[in-house]
């Protein structure tokens, strides 16, 4: 055998000797595995940030990983990943729902608990979602802000992400849906993406506000899209136009000042993560169950658990008045 | 003394050799540091995961032996997929029908791709990034962005989740199959001595007798083929077919391609090289995670490797290309 | 036709090709939408695609150098970045403005190295950095934006008309530099040498890799000055900035008429490839187009401009490889 050939046999032979004394290692506290649709998100640094700290009050191992950009296939992959490394529980933002729920279910049967938040996947693929929010509560509150600037009759056009991101497509069909049964005189004109890049969402708008002058409203439903409109529009010195959408305090709090961008929806994304954690923590010991009519988790108190969902509240609105409140 | 030990040395050591003791070293790095890396469980997943890219480097390899380059696989994947879950659920094929659509749409855009560089002459870096907007923004286009194909009959899920008996993920015998006929076409054949050939210098190919634009044109309907295929497996390991499946897996798979030893020039390379790059590529990334360490750090590693890999591959090889 | 300029048309037949599609698209927006003729749009559009002109410039001169650098996308959100920190810590923007362009000759500086002095193929070295510069800022900053930033940075604080004034007048003036520089300074035709016959080039006294170690500098630079450009028309920088800027820009270039394989092609035709593939998206939206059609409309055009290209140029066939 060849010098090379023999270490290389060698090295695979150690490799499989260490291997041997490494278990699934469990430590005293519980070990949460939280994974985010993708980690280089404001959006979602601003959940790990409220789920660390309810990880440092509960003693609890935190794990957080994910994707880099937004991808189903890569957060199926870290979701296998972490079956075989043995965690305790779970808990996963769902891209794309009938491509985990398969995954997740087979963590399930392996004992691993599964809790999911922001986004879910289908009902048996998970043991609770951490609700901040229906579609159908965002569509509405959106809608509600849009037919109050626009006085019930006009256009609005909308930014999303992308033609195929998940969530704003929710969105976007609750809001056609809501359009149809409550807000006959609003026009929804136009949808364009912004592939959640804040220049093509400037771009996009500047295109759009020349392309459909009777446009009143934008809506900008991604986080860099609300800058990026707002900027847009103020550029342009249409005082008759106003952005509205879903967003970050701090990218939106210069426009909220400034008159340009009327309002922002959203909820307290710390919370959010603070919760999910509270949640998987009281899952992994069973101490949560289905059916029970509140939950306690920490400095947000008693909450309302509807069946196999724990909610968080209802949408937020921030404004002119309340943006400095808030800092993420 | 020095100079004939090195040369011994040299000769010795192949690009594949070199990976191969890389390999060893990345699994007994990450069997110490991560949990369960080396067990069954994780092999099945690491074969699971690689599958469509594992497709799509295969192809590249052929593509790239002849100095070309194929920009389109991901977007060409995704379209295949769509296309495959539009047959099946909007017009109402039987799956088993359905299914075949998309190896058929891979080997029209391969043939797109074909018919502009084997017959137009035309440079593939610019003709695979034309397509590769188009066939994306076909998908998109149809599906309107929002559009997803889902619920597909489990007898089709079983391509891309299923196991065979001992536990094998079914794509472990479809990535053999058609790794063995790939690496009997590029190293057994006269195909692929040809291929080779045209790399090295397409001029000198077609003087010594090669059909050099039949060549090339099936060269890239064979990656286009792949493609479909991938986009099949792709539909079936998710459970759903979406404008956007497939991003990135070109990279991927050129990433795979040359990590493996293949020269981007062309006229060099080897499939088992490839497949050894494949599984460099999927350790890595794999072996990170259970040692909850950050994705970052594997697009990090992965890039430090392929100039790693290219800077070793320039040391190893006497030949210099302008 | 006059001898004279039917020569001139023969020399520009690339360019003039170009051209035409131009005027075909304003001529049909004219029919259909005049509206995009209006001062605001044509003067948006002008602010809108400078940076992208200016980035433009760089890949010219790194392609004519018969080379590649797929990492711009990359080194641009680096150099944002760069430019955003250095205003939050109170330097004087003129300063900002040369530590983003230094930023970026810095990043261009090691591709160069890696290609010019190791002799490493630069597709696959830009490959590479694109990982790596782009998993590095992710990780570093976790896609948090720079924000904060004194009111001094939008606009270069000279207010809205007159910053957009001065990016069009930065980038027209940048254009003409290197216009006239690769014409007629002995290192812009330095660069055309190197990229059709490096060693007739060496032969000749030229030193092809001191070449194109340059281009990939002043790509860099370039990039930077576009990443500066891009950022000051905003209050706060975004990091995940750039992305797909290599595809857009390496279209626009090729479309414009320079060869992929080197030493052939204009500055012209760069300005050129740019405008139309710049007021595509607009003018679609003008003309009533949804969204989702957009990207297969652009892969569309890509194809089309390169394949009349060839089609109109008579020559015995060439397979060029990448």
């Amino acid at each position: 055998m060849s010098a090379p050939r023999r270490l290389l046999c060698l090295l695979v032979l150690a490799g499989l000797a260490t291997s041997c004394h490494r278990g699934a290692g469990k430590g005293d506290g519980m070990t949460v595995a939280m994974m985010p649709k993708n980690k280089g998100n404001p959006y979602f640094v601003s959940c790990h940030q409220g789920a660390e700290k309810a990880a440092a009050e509960l003693g609890v191992k935190l794990l957080w990983d994910g994707p880099t950009e937004t991808d189903a296939a890569k957060q199926n992959e870290v979701v296998e990943a972490w079956i075989t490394r043995g965690v305790d529980v779970i808990a996963v933002s769902v891209e794309n729902k009938e491509a985990m729920s398969t995954v997740l279910r087979k963590a399930r049967q392996r004992g691993i608990k599964v809790v999911t938040w922001d986004a879910d996947a289908e009902g048996d693929a998970r043991d609770f979602f951490v609700n901040q929010a229906t579609p159908e509560g965002i569509a509405g509150a959106l809608l509600e802000h849009t037919a109050r600037i626009l006085g019930g009759k006009g256009s609005f056009a909308i930014i999303t992400a992308s033609l195929t991101a998940a969530n704003q497509n929710e969105w976007i069909k609750q809001i056609r849906l809501q359009l149809a049964a409550k807000y006959p005189d609003l026009k929804l004109v136009d949808i364009r993406p912004s592939d959640d890049d804040r220049k093509r969402a400037f771009d996009e708008t500047q295109t759009l506000l020349k392309v459909h002058p009777e446009v009143k409203v934008v809506m900008a439903i991604a986080s860099p899209a609300v800058p990026g409109a707002a900027e847009a529009v103020k550029q342009s010195g249409r005082t008759d136009v106003k952005v509205t959408g879903l967003g970050l305090p701090n990218a939106s709090r210069p426009y909220l000042k400034d008159g340009v961008l009327d309002s922002v929806v959203l909820w307290n994304t710390m919370d959010l993560g603070y919760l999910t954690i509270h949640v998987a923590n009281a899952v992994g010991r069973q101490s949560l169950k289905p059916g029970q009519p509140t939950f306690t988790a920490g400095r947000l108190g008693a909450l309302k658990v509807a069946g196999d969902n724990v909610l968080l509240g209802t949408p937020f609105t921030f404004t002119k008045e309340n943006v400095d409140n808030f800092d993420f | 003394m020095p100079l004939p030990r090195l040369e011994r040395l040299r000769g010795r050591l192949t690009h594949e050799g070199v990976l191969a003791l890389a390999l060893a070293i990345e699994i007994a790095c990450f069997a110490a540091l991560g949990s369960n890396f080396v067990s069954a469980g994780n092999a099945v997943e690491i074969v699971r995961a690689s599958g469509e890219v594992g497709l799509l480097s295969l192809a590249q390899t052929a593509v790239i032996l002849t100095g070309g380059i194929d920009l389109s696989m991901g977007s060409l994947l995704g379209l295949s997929a769509v296309l495959m879950g539009a047959a099946w659920h909007d017009l109402g094929l039987p799956m088993a029908v359905a299914v075949l659509v998309a190896p058929a749409v891979g080997l029209a855009g391969g043939a797109l791709n074909a018919v502009l560089v084997s017959r137009l002459g035309l440079p593939p870096l610019i003709v695979t990034l034309g397509t590769y907007s188009l066939f994306r923004g076909i998908a998109e286009g149809i599906t309107a962005g929002v559009r997803t194909y889902t619920g597909f009959p489990r007898s089709f899920l079983f391509i891309g989740q299923g196991h065979l008996p001992g536990g094998v993920p079914f794509q472990l015998p479809l990535l053999l199959v058609a790794a063995l006929s790939f690496w009997l076409l590029v190293h057994r054949t006269p195909v692929g001595r040809g291929l080779r050939a045209i790399g090295f210098s397409p001029e000198g190919a077609r003087y010594a007798g090669i059909p050099v634009a039949r060549r090339l044109a099936s060269v890239y309907m064979l990656s286009g083929l792949m493609a479909g295929v991938a986009g099949a497996v792709y539909a079936a390991r998710l459970g759903q077919a979406k404008a956007d499946a497939g991003t990135g897996f070109e990279l991927l798979a050129i990433t795979a391609v040359v990590l493996g030893g293949t020269s981007i020039f062309g006229g060099r390379g080897s499939i088992h090289g490839t497949l050894l790059g494949l599984l460099a590529l999927a350790l890595l990334h794999n072996g990170l995670r259970l040692a909850d360490l950050p994705a970052e750090l594997a697009g990090i590693m992965t890039g430090v490797l392929l100039i790693a890999a290219i800077g070793a591959n320039r040391l190893l090889s006497e030949r210099s290309r302008p | 036709m006059p001898d004279s300029v039917r020569r001139a048309l023969a020399a520009y037949r690339r360019e003039v090709s170009v051209a035409v599609a131009l005027l075909a698209l304003l001529g049909l927006l004219a029919l259909r939408a005049p509206a995009f003729f209006r001062a605001q749009n044509l003067r948006d559009l002008l602010v809108g695609n400078a940076p992208v002109l200016i980035a433009a410039i760089g890949m010219t001169l790194v392609i004519l150098a018969r080379q590649i650098d797929i990492s711009i996308g990359s080194q641009f959100a680096i150099c944002g970045v760069a430019a955003g920190l250095l205003a939050k810590a109170g330097v004087p923007m003129p300063l900002v403005g040369l530590g983003a362009v230094l930023a970026g000759g810095a990043l261009g500086a090691v591709n160069g190295a890696l290609v010019a002095a190791l002799g490493l193929p630069a597709i696959v070295v830009t490959l590479a950095m694109m990982v790596l510069l782009r998993e590095c800022l992710r990780w570093a900053t976790e896609g948090a934006w720079v924000e904060g930033l004194p009111a001094a940075f939008q606009w270069f604080g000279l207010g809205q008309a007159p910053g957009r004034l001065a990016i069009v007048v930065i980038a027209l003036l940048t254009f003409a530099a290197f216009a006239w520089g690769l014409g007629r300074v002995a290192a812009g035709r330095a660069v055309y040498a190197t990229g059709s016959d490096p060693e007739a080039a060496w032969l000749a006294g030229i030193r092809p890799r001191r070449v194109v170690f340059t281009t990939f500098v002043f790509m860099g630079g370039l990039v930077g000055l576009a990443a500066l450009l891009t950022s000051i028309q905003f209050i706060d920088v975004q990091t995940g900035a750039g992305v797909g800027l290599e595809l857009k820009v390496i279209a626009a270039v090729v479309v414009g008429g320079t060869s992929i394989t080197g030493g052939r092609g204009r500055l012209v035709g760069t300005l050129l490839g740019v405008a139309l593939l710049g007021a595509l998206g607009p003018a679609l939206a003008f003309l009533g187009t949804e969204a989702h059609w957009e990207r297969a409309l652009q892969g569309l055009v890509i194809l089309l401009a390169v394949t009349t290209d060839t089609l109109r140029s008579a020559g015995p066939f060439r397979h060029a490889a990448s």
